[in-house]
C-alpha cells in the first residue's frame, strides 16, 4: 500500500507541474514561472513530504519528489511531441544534471560538517540516540 | 578557451559550454535544497516548505530553466546556424531534463554519506523500490499530461521549437 501511495503522490506532482508549469510561463513569462514553482512545488511538498505520501522514513535514504518531477518532464516531452522525441537524446543532459546534483550532495555533507549552524543539531541528535 | 567554450559538441548535442553550466546549475539547486530546506521547515514548519518552494525552487528555476519570452514560443528561438537558443543553465538536448533529477540525486547522495557505514548498503537496496516507484509514478502522471498533444490543441507553435521537435 505504501508504494501505492508513493505512486499516486508522484503521479499527481509530475501532472501538476508538467500540465501547469510551460503554460505559465508562456502566458507569464519568468514571473508565470516562479509562480508556477511557488503554487505547485508548495502543495505538492505539502502533499508528498510534509504529509509523508511520498514513503519516507528515519534513518533511511530520502527519495525526493524530485525523481518524479524529472522522470515526468522526460515521460511528457516524450509524448507531447511524438515522435519527434527519443529518450537517448535526453541522456547526455540528465548524466551531466545527475553529476552536479551528486556533487551537491557530497558538498552539501563537508559544508554540514563546518557550519556552526548544524553543530547543535548534530550534537541534540547524538544525545537523544544515546538516550534513545 | 573562447573556441573550445563555443564549439557545438556533436556528442553531447550542446556546446562544450553548456557542460559546465549544466554541472554547475544543477549543483546550485541542489546545495541549496540541502542545506536550506530542512532548516527552514525547522525553523517555520510546514509553511518554511511551502516558502522554499517559491523562494529556492521558484528562483532557481530561473536561473536553470528560463525561456525568455512572453506569449509567444521563446524556446523556438533560433541561431544562425540553427541550432536552439538556450537561456538557462540546463541544457536542454531533447526531453525536456528537469532541475528535479539534480535535487533528488542530490539528497539521495546526501542521506547515503550521513547514514552510518555499516547501514550504507541496506539502506541502498531498502530505498531502490521506493526509488523506482517515484520514478514510474512521474513517469505516469508526466504520459498522462503528455496525452492532450493528441488532441490537436497547438496555440504557440511548440511543432516548430527546435527543441521540442522539428
Amino acid at each position: 500500500m505504501k508504494h501505492v501511495s508513493t505512486v499516486i503522490g508522484s503521479a499527481i506532482c509530475g501532472a501538476l507541474v508538467f500540465g501547469i508549469w510551460p503554460e505559465m510561463w508562456k502566458s507569464y513569462g519568468i514571473m508565470g514561472g516562479w509562480l508556477a514553482a511557488t503554487i505547485l512545488i508548495s502543495i505538492a511538498w505539502f502533499m508528498n513530504h510534509w504529509l509523508g505520501v511520498i514513503t519516507n522514513s528515519d534513518g533511511r535514504m530520502w527519495i525526493d519528489q524530485g525523481w518524479a518531477v524529472g522522470s515526468a518532464g522526460v515521460a511528457w516531452a516524450i509524448v507531447r511531441f511524438y515522435p519527434n522525441q527519443l529518450f537517448v537524446k535526453c541522456i547526455p543532459a540528465l548524466v551531466l544534471c545527475l553529476i552536479g546534483g551528486a556533487l551537491a550532495g557530497v558538498a552539501a555533507v563537508a559544508v554540514k560538517k563546518s557550519v556552526p549552524a548544524f553543530q547543535t543539531q548534530a550534537d541534540d541528535s547524538d544525545k537523544e540516540d544515546s538516550n534513545g | 578557451m573562447v573556441e573550445w567554450l563555443s564549439t557545438y559538441n556533436d556528442i553531447m548535442g550542446m556546446y562544450n559550454a553548456h557542460i559546465i553550466t549544466t554541472i554547475a546549475g544543477a549543483f546550485f539547486v541542489t546545495f541549496a535544497v540541502c542545506i536550506c530546506w530542512g532548516k527552514m521547515v525547522e525553523t517555520f514548519g510546514p509553511i518554511g516548505g511551502m516558502m522554499c518552494a517559491a523562494i529556492i525552487v521558484g528562483t532557481f528555476w530561473v536561473m536553470n530553466h528560463k525561456l525568455p519570452g512572453f506569449g509567444i514560443n521563446p524556446e523556438g528561438l533560433t541561431a544562425a546556424d540553427g541550432k536552439g537558443m538556450q537561456f538557462g543553465l540546463i541544457a536542454q538536448t531533447g526531453p525536456w531534463v528537469d532541475m528535479g533529477w539534480a535535487i533528488g540525486m542530490g539528497l539521495w547522495v546526501l542521506s547515503l554519506i550521513e547514514s552510518k557505514p555499516k547501514d550504507r548498503l541496506p539502506n541502498i537496496v531498502e530505498s531502490t523500490p521506493r526509488l523506482l516507484f517515484v520514478i514510474l509514478g512521474g513517469i505516469i502522471g508526466g504520459a498522462i499530461v503528455g496525452l492532450s498533444g493528441f488532441t490537436g490543441a497547438e496555440l504557440f507553435g511548440w511543432g516548430n521549437s527546435p527543441v521540442f521537435g522539428q
